[in-house]
């Protein structure tokens, strides 16, 4: 099957892209994916997390990709985040504003930890003040965490960046093939229509969580959030066939997308401190 | 791993999970293990975050939002407290807590009032 990719922005139509390759590549088992990338005539780096995801679930169904006609400019974009290196295109040097695609297995969050030291210095840090930066990694560990906790992905999770400094923005995006948010809620709930929309509005609001053992949860996200909105940055949430962004509110694919894809923009220009005031630990607990 | 220091017992985080991450529910999950026996022993419980880095809310879950499930708030308040955390670790450390009675308190209301909300079934 060939299959013409469109442009892969941090927008709407970006996603939208995805969800049309989603519609046809579903379908395959044992076949060959031809990708031609001759109508991509946009890309953001960080977009590869979830365009690997998706391929991610179609090389576990046995077929081979390969991918042709890459525009030049994002023909060395995609390699210089090694995101081609898996499909025969030798590698580029990273250079200073990109944070490599790079998958990790449920369990690896120590070397998700250790990517992060590597690859975040230099890409709006240390501009981002220390508090901020403190605020932006732990935000991101818990999307990580959250991937970790409910989306049992056995392919694992996706993850790639892109600083770009002239717009003093960097986009983190963490993907994972697994139940997907959606999912999750509805079974969660006991209620299979409920619209991705709502499912996702659920997921978000502080003290929900479908974990169902000892341990509480539902902090994570709405702590994420929190950030989003005092940093000025955004975040979109896309799950089936919703788009959530912080900033624009939710929209919807003409089809769905598997998994969960969680996209981070951080305003790099924030000089805000994030001190907390005092708690004395006694009054806590 | 564990000291005692006037009548506490200070149980440091990095020793237990050997990483200055606290940022996985699985290492939490250690933390409580070596927290909760000395809790039902009576002990007087100091949890240590020297030399920790990042901590977030699902580290702290099940590390110490657990520990409503199984005891009361006045046994966590008398017997359980914790040291060298920022304030700002702190504060998320609150948020933790807070949320953690509430889950503790009115999971089931919780639950069944959301799914009478979107229509599903119990």
């Amino acid at each position: 099957m060939i299959h013409k990719l469109g442009p892969l922005n941090n927008n709407r139509e970006g996603f939208e892209s995805l969800a049309e390759l989603w519609s046809l590549a579903s379908l395959l088992v044992s076949r060959s994916l031809e990708l031609d990338f001759s109508m991509c005539s946009s890309l953001d780096g960080n977009m590869a997390a979830p365009l690997g995801a998706l391929l991610a679930i179609v090389a576990d169904k046995l077929n081979r990709t390969e991918i042709v006609a890459v525009q030049v400019a994002i023909e060395n974009s995609l390699r210089r985040n090694q995101f081609l290196t898996n499909y025969g295109y030798p590698t580029l040097e990273a250079g200073p504003t990109i944070l490599p695609f790079q998958s990790f297995q449920l369990t690896e969050e120590r070397l998700f930890g250790e990517y992060l030291k590597q690859h975040l210095p230099g890409k709006g840090f240390p501009q981002l003040t220390e508090g901020a930066g403190k605020v932006f990694q732990q935000s991101v560990f818990e999307i990580f965490q959250n991937a970790v906790a409910h989306s049992d992905s056995k392919l694992g999770v996706f993850v790639c960046g892109q600083f770009f400094p002239n717009e003093l923005r960097l986009n983190l995006t963490i993907s994972d093939p697994g139940v997907g948010i959606c999912n999750k809620v509805r079974a969660f709930l006991g209620k299979k229509d409920l619209p991705s929309e709502e499912a996702i509005q659920w997921a978000l609001a502080g003290g929900h969580t479908t974990r169902t053992g000892k341990r509480p949860g539902g902090v994570g996200l709405k702590f994420m959030l929190d950030f989003v909105k005092r940093n000025r940055g955004n975040i979109q949430i896309v799950s089936g066939d919703s788009v959530y962004s912080a900033s624009a509110g939710y929209d919807k694919l003409h089809s769905g997308l598997p998994g969960t894809t969680v996209n981070f923009e951080v305003n790099t220009a924030d000089t805000q401190s994030y001190h907390e005031p005092d708690v004395a630990p006694e009054n806590i607990f | 791993m564990a000291e005692v220091t006037r009548g506490e017992v200070v149980v440091r985080v990095f020793d237990v999970i050997g990483t200055s991450l606290a940022v996985s529910s699985d290492d939490g999950q250690k933390v409580y293990e070596k927290i909760a026996p000395l809790l039902h022993q009576g002990q007087k419980v100091r949890l240590s975050f020297d030399k920790i880095e990042t901590i977030i809310s699902a580290f702290l879950n099940a590390a110490v939002g657990q520990l409503y499930g199984e005891f009361s708030e006045e046994k966590v308040r008398d017997l359980f407290n914790v040291q060298e955390m920022s304030p700002e670790d702190l504060a998320l450390l609150k948020r933790v807590v807070d949320n953690a009675k509430l889950y503790f308190d009115n999971r089931k209301e919780f639950d069944q009032a959301w799914r009478d909300e979107v229509g599903g079934q119990q």
